[in-house]
């Protein structure tokens, strides 16, 4: 029998976990118990704001002819850059399309690995991320076992797994399952997975709605890839987000019906969010890699 | 990556099983033929019988009627919307009224995921054997998720207790010719406008749908076998009370001779 833990204390049912995620839409004060967790502190820590720059390189959308499809996902492991690193836009075909990218001075391919198995345990783990915008998460019964088998490495633990996070890209809190998938099953051709091509890797596909959902409420899917690798000021990080994008079956597929786009407010509100959230991981991921890294338990 | 449309609907008031069956094969069906539009694939099954919850439910917790279900096969989500939502509406669309109790349709938009089968050809008079994973009796089992277990632990649940079953149902692991997870896509979360187009309040929602083929009604005992198997793993993970099965008879409307053959 294994031990009783606040890493499985966190568990919930489905329907209760379910029921729960209008409450923690409102990122409501910690609890006592969160309260007492070693990692609490970082909940109250002062948020960096992006680089200006930055951050005004997603004011306007970009050229969509020089955007990637996310059929050509291998494009990513060619050395140098791609057309468009920073950006967002509708594609012809009415999908939307995200480009971020920022380099970490001080992170590394093992802090990356970690930190996205580790966050799933609980709620606050989620929180202490980027406390302005994120809700909560929780993860199935099964997947927390795959989380806590020490016989998983890290860079695996994920694979096949969904997150449920609460959280608000800019359009109001929703929930999210990330279905996150092992570099092949998202399409990346493992003959040139290596370095100095890539160095870690998280991503998948995902499909969001509004906390408040109602009968005619949109899910929406998106297919979501965090690259990593080698650069000479530290770990590039680039994303790419392709939303309208279902998988089916490891094939990118355009699920939007005929005649309609992905509203430019969800595309331009996850692509700022997405340059907020990095930018505060940035900061943080070091400093708690450094008190908690390496192991799940906390 | 093919896409299915699975309506399990009931006839409407006022007609047989069998006027229902009939009008559903060559007026509905014949529509569907001369009107194709993006329609890869068109399967019917007929309802021979069924089972609605189970022996320990005092009664029914849901419309315990099925009288045919049938499968829409799309190379696409954007070939599926453009043959069910074309813009000038078509009569395929127009004429469900005709037979169907619509607002009580059961509607599940899936993926396969073909499950092997230990004996997918008879060994009573195979023939050539040449031909796999056929069979004239195709039994429809619907299995509603317990409420309380995570979709993706449901399916591993499922799979779990499938092998239980074919372990613990020597009868089905002989009989059973080919089985399919018709697995739920969340695309189908959006069918709002449909729903409401069809007056359906608050749907049951099957997360997945597994087809099974056995020789002939003759071997629906092993599916019975099977199915107590299965309810008897140890993990809940089905509500089994908002669960049915249908044994069917499988009509072909619409299905070309696949290219690579």
């Amino acid at each position: 029998m294994s031990a009783i833990t606040a890493e499985t204390r966190a568990q919930k049912n489905y329907s209760d976990w379910y029921a729960s995620t209008k409450a923690k839409s409102l990122r409501p004060p910690l609890t006592p118990e969160e309260e007492a967790r070693p990692f609490s502190k970082y909940y109250y820590e002062e948020i960096p704001e992006p680089d200006p720059k930055h951050l005004k390189k997603m004011d306007k959308p970009c050229d969509p002819s020089l955007a990637i499809e996310p059929h050509q996902i291998n494009d990513l492991l060619d050395p140098g850059e791609l057309d468009v690193e920073i950006g967002w836009c509708n594609l012809e075909n009415g999908a939307g399309f995200i480009a971020n990218r920022i380099v970490y001075p001080e992170i590394t391919a093992d802090m990356i690995d970690w930190w996205f198995a580790w966050h799933a345990l609980e709620d606050l783990r989620y929180r202490i991320w980027y406390p302005p915008q994120h809700g909560g998460i929780m993860v199935s019964p099964e997947a927390r076992k795959r989380l806590l088998d020490p016989a998983v490495p890290f860079a695996e633990k994920n694979w096949g797994q969904i997150h449920h996070v609460t959280e608000d890209c800019n359009c109001g809190m929703e929930n999210i399952d990330i279905n996150f998938l092992s570099p092949k099953d998202i399409g990346f051709d493992m003959s040139r997975w290596k370095k100095p091509f890539v160095s870690a890797f998280a991503g998948g596909q995902g499909w969001a709605v509004t906390v408040d959902k109602t009968d005619m409420s949109i899910t929406a899917p998106a297919v979501m890839c965090h690259i990593f690798r080698q650069h000479p000021d530290g770990l590039e990080h680039r994303t790419r987000f392709w939303m309208g994008y279902r998988l089916s079956n490891g094939m990118p597929e355009l699920s939007l019906p005929p005649g309609i786009s992905v509203p430019v407010e969800a595309i331009q509100g996850l692509a700022r969010h997405n340059v907020k959230e990095f930018t505060r991981f940035k900061y943080f991921l070091p400093r708690i890699y450094a008190e908690f890294g390496g192991r799940m338990e906390a | 990556m093919p896409i299915k449309l699975m309506a399990a609907s009931r006839r409407r008031p006022g007609l047989t099983r069998s006027e229902y069956q009939r009008y559903l094969e060559f007026y509905h069906g014949t529509i569907a033929r001369q009107e194709r539009l993006k329609i890869s694939t068109y399967v019917q099954n007929h309802v021979i019988d069924g089972a609605f919850g189970t022996l320990a439910d005092e009664t029914h917790q849901q419309v315990a009627n099925r009288d045919a279900v049938v499968e829409l096969v799309f190379d696409s989500f954007r070939d599926m919307i453009e043959t069910l939502e074309p813009a000038v509406p078509s009569a395929a669309s127009q004429d469900g009224k005709f037979f169907a109790d619509e607002c009580n349709n059961i509607i599940v938009m899936a993926e396969e995921e073909e499950v092997p089968v230990p004996n997918p050809i008879p060994a009573f008079n195979p023939g050539l054997g040449i031909v796999q994973g056929v069979g004239g009796l195709k039994v429809l089992q619907y299995i509603m998720r317990d409420d309380s277990v995570f979709r993706e632990d449901y399916l591993i649940h499922w799979r779990k207790a499938h092998q239980h079953a074919m372990e613990n149902a020597p009868y089905a692991r002989e009989q059973l010719r080919r089985c399919v997870m018709n697995k739920r896509s969340r695309i189908n979360d959006n069918d709002g406008a449909a729903r409401a187009h069809f007056k359906m309040v608050d749907p049951p929602v099957y997360d997945l749908v597994v087809s099974h083929w056995f020789d002939t009604i003759e071997q629906a005992g092993a599916f019975r076998q099977y199915l107590e198997a299965m309810q008897s793993y140890p993990a809940p993970f089905a509500n089994w009370s908002k669960s049915f099965y249908l044994y069917t008879r499988q009509v072909v409307i619409i299905r070309d001779t696949p290219q690579d053959v």
